[in-house]
């Protein structure tokens, strides 16, 4: 060991100043790259964090000292800001109902989608490119809110829970970026286990979903922050604030406190907080369904792997 | 065509369409019904109010919007191409900067990514509460930098000529990191060899960056300007948390909303609003979709 790392000094001397050459450019190197890195920091964390850590320190306010230097550090640093907006603003039951409304449908979603697309996307039925294409062209019709409001209070969906979770469940969305995704699935797979006596409901459940997680996982990650998110559904279609999610009732929060913004600013971390939490956690995995999606272009998860690889670090 | 192996001889030929039931029902009920329902209710007087009939009245939902509020709707269209054409050149803009300086694949990057990417988790609920915070008249921020920078007072989101631009900037800020992650798949894409080849000939990093990075990007830009216009086209959630449309930000889905849930309901008005703006989604989406295949080709 040892004569192996004092040999280089002993050969030459010219050698140990190339030696030394290179380890000042890598010097320099490290330096300007350092220097990039500041750069790509202070763009990521100065426009795109720095809003929400403004937001953390006014709910740490208090209202006479917000009134007194509204954009500055707080000066007694408080909490009750929290406590009272979660007193005011019901927000534990709200983020129970957001729950609710973003995984029932979530997973109803997924199954159906799923026994949609299985069928069509092996070919079962006499026309099932036309199919697919019905229902892919299907949505670019005219957006359907209105009908669908006064359909709601109609068949008794309107503000209530029930209702709320058979809208949500039964749009329908998503099926066709399963039928790639099925393609790829080989159908020897279908015909060895019908062979054996499988069942059908059976086979979608034991062999094709597991087959199909990491599309499913995109799709359910991607549903779940969309229906949590949907501020425009709830607004229309709950009319009772005890059924309200937690973007409906931030909305109603934020408009019955104008301008008490310490009060505003704690609820709304209040809000955020679980997303957050949520984010960090699901990072990797929200990036490479972005980029995979999207890679691939309108054949969203169906080609996703290759895409995903790509933009794993 | 091929068969359903599954069940006995009886039970095969219904197992499809056993599979495909209950979504198609639903799909019919809650999506393909309400979309077609809306071009009828676009030539109705429906109000939505409680115990009114739905009246047929032919065309007058298109006939009073295009003779005495023309001003209104035209007001609505221009909003919503501004909207439009600012979010799309900002973001792709914004967005290409952004995946050029943040696709290495060093220590902190995946970081940073991460944090360019955030913003979009968020409901508008959030954003619109942080955004009317920070450009609050009289306690935010933004009026601080204002009144120091450029001197004088600024209502921001209360004034009519800046709102709307403002808004633009809230949009970007919350989608551009998936613009940015488009980009950074399809810069991955980008054979380095290429580039190694063009600095032996002697190509600066602004003639690489035209002559290989941008062609190359081509289909990626092609992803990004067609999901940035369709999805601001039809945007009005963030508006409603902002400004509600007030102060020259009512674009066409902001308008379609307050007629059909606003003060005075009116939902075939509404629904003939939710048709201008099928019409003009599919103009644009169908000219953009041409433009963009004829781009790539090019290229």
């Amino acid at each position: 060991m040892s004569t192996q790392t004092a040999r280089p000094h002993q050969e030459s001397p010219a050698r140990a100043e190339v030696e030394r050459a290179a380890r000042r450019r890598g010097l320099l190197h490290g330096l300007r790259m350092s220097g990039v890195q500041l750069f790509c920091f202070v763009v990521a964390a100065g426009f795109f964090a720095l809003p929400l850590v403004y937001l953390l320190l006014q709910a740490f306010k208090t209202y006479p000292s917000f009134l007194k230097d509204p954009t500055g550090v707080p000066h007694p640093w408080t909490l009750s800001n929290f406590s009272a907006a979660w007193n005011q603003g019901d927000f534990a039951v709200e983020m129970v109902n957001s729950l609710v409304y973003a995984v029932v449908p979530d997973v109803i979603t997924l199954i159906l989608g799923v026994f949609l697309a299985f069928p069509i996307s092996r070919g079962w039925f006499k026309h099932s490119n036309m199919l697919y294409s019905f229902f892919v062209f299907s949505g670019f019709l005219p957006a359907g809110l209105i009908p669908l409001f006064v359909e709601a209070q109609k068949l008794g969906l309107y503000d209530n829970r029930v209702g709320y979770l058979i809208l949500t469940s039964l749009t329908g969305a998503g099926f066709f970026f399963f039928v790639g995704y099925i393609k790829t699935i080989p159908r020897e797979l279908d015909e060895a286990a019908a062979m054996d006596g499988c069942g059908y409901f059976r086979f979608i459940f034991r062999i094709i979903i597991p087959q199909m997680k990491p599309a499913l996982a995109t799709f359910a990650i991607f549903g779940f922050v969309a229906s949590w998110n949907n501020l425009i559904l709830p607004l229309i279609m709950l009319n009772d604030s005890s059924l309200w999610p937690v973007t409906r009732g931030l909305y109603g929060f934020f408009g019955e406190h104008t301008s008490q913004w310490p009060l505003i600013a704690a609820a709304t971390v209040i809000v955020a907080a679980p997303i957050l939490v949520v984010f960090a956690l699901l990072q990797r995995h929200l990036v490479e369904g972005v980029a995979g999606g999207a890679a691939s272009g309108s054949a969203g998860v169906g080609n996703a792997p290759a895409a995903a690889v790509a933009a794993e670090e | 065509m091929s068969t359903c192996p599954f069940g006995t001889r009886r039970t095969r030929r219904w197992i499809p369409w056993l599979s495909i039931a209950v979504p198609t029902i639903g799909w019919l009920t809650f999506g393909l019904y309400p979309s077609l329902a809306t071009v009828y209710y676009s030539f109705t007087n429906y109000t939505g109010l409680p115990g009114t009939p739905t009246t047929f009245c032919g065309l007058c939902n298109y006939r009073d919007m295009f003779s005495s509020n023309y001003s209104q709707l035209s007001q609505a269209v221009v909003t919503t191409l501004e909207y439009v054409a600012g979010v799309t050149v900002l973001q792709i803009v914004l967005g290409l900067g952004l995946a050029l300086l943040l696709q290495r694949r060093r220590f902190g990057y995946g970081l940073y990514r991460a944090l360019v990417f955030m913003p979009q988790i968020f409901s508008v609920t959030i954003v619109g509460v942080l955004f009317s915070l920070l450009l609050d008249p009289s306690s935010g921020p933004a009026e601080k930098i204002y009144h120091s920078v450029i001197g004088g007072y600024s209502s921001f989101l209360g004034d009519s000529d800046l709102a709307i631009w403002l808004i633009v900037l809230v949009n970007v800020w919350m989608f551009t990191g998936y613009t940015m992650l488009v980009y950074i798949a399809g810069l991955r894409r980008v054979p380095p060899e290429l580039y190694e080849a063009a600095a032996l000939d002697g190509a600066g990093p602004i003639r690489r960056f035209w002559r290989i990075t941008w062609p190359l990007l081509a289909p990626a830009t092609t992803v990004n300007v067609f999901l940035t216009v369709m999805g601001s086209l039809g945007e009005y959630s963030l508006i409603l948390v902002l400004t509600q449309g007030q102060y020259h930000t009512q674009t066409l889905g902001m308008f379609m909303f307050n007629t059909a849930f606003g003060v005075n309901p009116d939902l075939g008005l509404g629904s003939m609003l939710a048709m201008v703006q099928f019409v003009l989604t599919a103009v644009i989406g169908g000219l953009l979709l041409w433009a963009l295949r004829r781009r790539e080709v090019a290229l």
